[in-house]
């Protein structure tokens, strides 16, 4: 069976990078990339089993006591941002791992200290009682009044732990980007950005590869804010200084909001990468793309503040930065990412099997969840949604039919590369399920927010209830979509594994 | 802009325009052509977007300055507040200075927080938010507001505090204006 990368129209089948290096140089990266998006993705489904639990608890049909409901809450959160995050790095390394050298074993270590922080956050919740939200916002972790100080700096060592495997996953990214590339100017293509395009004299790098090199940037400067909030709470703990509630805020939502918008924008990479082999038309570095890109490591790490809207005591000059930072960062995303894909898709031929499928889906998710974001973030709009429904909203719109639809896709395209074997016709119905699902399912925490259902209750009034009940049908058939397509996959996996060797030779 | 079935509905008017466009190109995948063909289009659309949507931005930008909740912009907007409360914040429930006040005349609410951070947000008697702000430890947060009808409203936490942050509400009573 061949690929259809290959029945594709191909307009320039030189510019399409192939999976596997021609001289199978990257074999144990894929082999890790493919345990970093089987074991996050696995995660993702388990955490969203916790999400249901709590919608069914706020549907008033099942009852979980508060404690446990706060408990089951902080480790959704915590396990979902980790899950993805960790699904679609894992998709990035194999992105690249055809033209850059990386280094399996610095992968295999960083994911150890990212499960060595994961099993932190398990025991500081379920064990622990630890019921202080994934955001972790001082001083509640320390204040709880319900679990232990050790619980809280349990959780602290986890999220310390998860920060030190994305820094030690950042670092050699970059570093190894940097090396094959010659250095920062020529990985960030910043002669060709400044000459507006005109100063074509060192080559450029894929647009997976320019990615990469963007998010670990901000993957760093994200793990360091997280240091930068993480040690003086520790020192607090020791009794050795004490913590302004403005100053964690700020640094805690540096770290913690990257961290998830850093999810999508990879996410945003694998589309880059794959897009083009079902298309047969190449995603070119362009100087908006090279532009888009550059722009993005400045404005991803400066919009986090605008969920500190309500927090009078910030600056105001800070607030209207927010404000307009906020709006940037969805124009180079829109323009150049959304517009490229969809221009790669117009009348390309492409044949819809469920990994494109897949990419399509988050391309329509991540978009309809920055509608609710960007209006969000209009300060006069924010002071009747903040932390309501529809919060949860906008990022579960761009994480589930965004980030999350992004690394299924590209898991998909990585097992048929890898195997030459399609997935089944009938995965297609299994997305549209997804899909589906997915969007009954966002639509109704938007619902509830524009009724200003507060987030983050355990016990929701009885006119609150409707909103989640109508939203438990849609996700059991979300949850039958990815249970049909993790089959799917379950059935292709030993193969795929096998195929990171490269292609059997025939006698 | 202050209206969340308003807020609503504008999202789901964009949500359809580009779930519309969306499904066009999808549906349009078929047939293919060089893409030679189309990078053209492809820059005047771009060139058009960004000016149109960076258009809107700061058209919604400019709109949103004399809006801003924040007690300078508030002052400005309703005048100097007539009466001020302190409310202060604590696991799980509020310490207001006063509950019984006055419909249209500003309000000033010095908001702080005893232990971590909680969110005051006022719900009118129809369980709609009206507005909010949060509750910081060694922060006192002003917020003006001037209630434009008589009733019964709710004060909520709006910022997640422990396993009480859904009982932490109280109640004001609003009365007509003499």
């Amino acid at each position: 069976m061949t690929s259809p990368h290959r029945r594709a129209p191909l307009a320039d089948a030189a510019a399409l990078t192939p999976l596997l290096a021609p001289d199978r140089a990257n074999s144990s990266v894929l082999r890790v990339a493919l345990v970093y998006l089987v074991v996050g993705l696995g995660s993702f489904l388990l955490m969203g089993l916790l999400g249901l639990l709590m919608r069914l608890d706020q549907g008033g049909i099942l009852v979980i006591a508060p404690v446990w409901f706060y408990r089951v809450m902080t480790l959704h959160g915590a396990g979902m941002v980790a899950s993805i995050l960790l699904a679609v790095t894992g998709g990035l390394a194999a992105a690249v791992s055809a033209t850059t050298r990386l280094s399996a074993r610095v992968l295999w270590i960083a994911l150890v200290i990212y499960f060595i922080g994961t099993s932190f956050v398990i025991l500081a919740t379920l064990v622990g009682g630890f019921g202080g939200g994934w955001t972790v916002l001082y001083p509640l972790p320390t204040h709880g009044l319900v679990w232990t100080l050790d619980a809280a700096l349990a959780m602290y060592a986890g999220y310390l732990f998860i920060a030190l495997g994305l820094l030690l996953y950042c670092v050699h990214m970059l570093h190894a980007l940097a090396r094959a590339h010659g250095g920062f100017v020529r990985l960030f293509a910043l002669r060709f950005l400044f000459s507006l395009g005109r100063d074509t004299r060192d080559p450029l790098p894929r647009p997976p590869e320019l990615i990469a090199g963007v998010i670990s940037l901000d993957g760093i400067a994200a793990a360091t804010a997280g240091m930068l909030y993480l040690v003086p709470i520790f020192l607090h703990a020791a009794g050795v200084m004490s913590v302004d509630a403005l100053y964690a805020k700020n640094t805690v939502l540096l770290f913690g909001h990257t961290m998830a918008n850093l999810s999508i924008y990879v996410g945003a990479g694998l589309v880059y990468a794959a897009l083009p082999a079902f298309t047969g038309r190449p995603w070119r570095t362009t100087w908006a793309v090279v532009c888009a890109w550059d722009l993005i490591i400045i404005l991803m790490l400066t919009n986090y503040s605008h969920h500190l809207y309500a927090d009078f005591a910030q600056p105001v000059g800070l607030q209207l930065l927010a404000e307009i930072a906020s709006y940037a960062v969805a124009l180079p995303s829109f323009i150049v990412t959304i517009i490229g894909a969809l221009t790669l898709i117009y009348r390309s031929g492409i044949r819809w099997t469920a990994a494109p499928m897949l990419l399509a889906l988050g391309i329509w998710g991540w978009v309809f969840g920055g509608l609710g974001a960007v209006l969000d973030a209009t300060i006069p709009v924010n002071q009747v949604l903040h932390n309501t429904m529809w919060v949860p909203a906008h990022f579960h719109t761009y994480y589930l039919l965004g980030a999350v639809a992004f690394a299924w896709g590209y898991l998909f395209y990585m097992v048929h590369e890898l195997t030459d074997r399609r997935a089944a016709r009938a995965s297609s119905i299994a997305v549209w399920l997804y899909g589906i699902g997915g969007a009954g399912f966002i639509l109704m925490f938007f619902v509830a927010g524009a009724n200003s259902v507060p987030r983050r209750y355990a016990v929701h009034l009885a006119q609150w209830q409707l909103y989640a009940r109508v939203a438990v049908p849609f996700v059991i058939v979300l949850a039958l979509g990815l249970a049909w397509l993790s089959w799917d996959l379950a059935t292709r996996f030993r193969a795929a594994w096998r195929g990171t060797e490269g292609p059997t030779l025939q006698p | 802009m202050q209206n969340p079935h308003v807020i609503f509905g504008v999202l789901i008017a964009l949500g359809a325009v580009w779930t519309l466009g969306w499904a066009i190109i999808m549906v349009r995948s078929g047939r293919s052509i060089p893409v030679e063909q189309l990078e053209r289009s492809e820059n005047r659309i771009r060139v058009g977007l960004l000016g149109g949507l960076a258009a809107i931005a700061i058209v919604v930008f400019v709109l949103s300055l004399p809006r801003l909740p924040f007690a300078g912009s508030r002052r400005a907007e309703l005048g100097p507040p007539q009466v001020t409360i302190t409310a202060t914040a604590v696991q799980w429930g509020w310490i207001i200075s006063r509950d019984r006040l006055t419909a249209g005349i500003p309000i000033e609410f010095d908001v702080t927080s005893r232990d971590v951070n909680h969110d005051f947000a006022i719900y009118d008697p129809d369980g709609r938010l009206l507005t909010q702000v949060q509750a910081m430890p060694g922060y006192i947060n002003r917020l003006v507001y001037r209630f434009s009808a008589p009733g019964t409203y709710t004060v909520r936490c709006l910022e997640y505090c422990g396993v009480g942050h859904h009982m932490m509400t109280a109640r004001l009573t609003v009365a007509r204006q003499e």
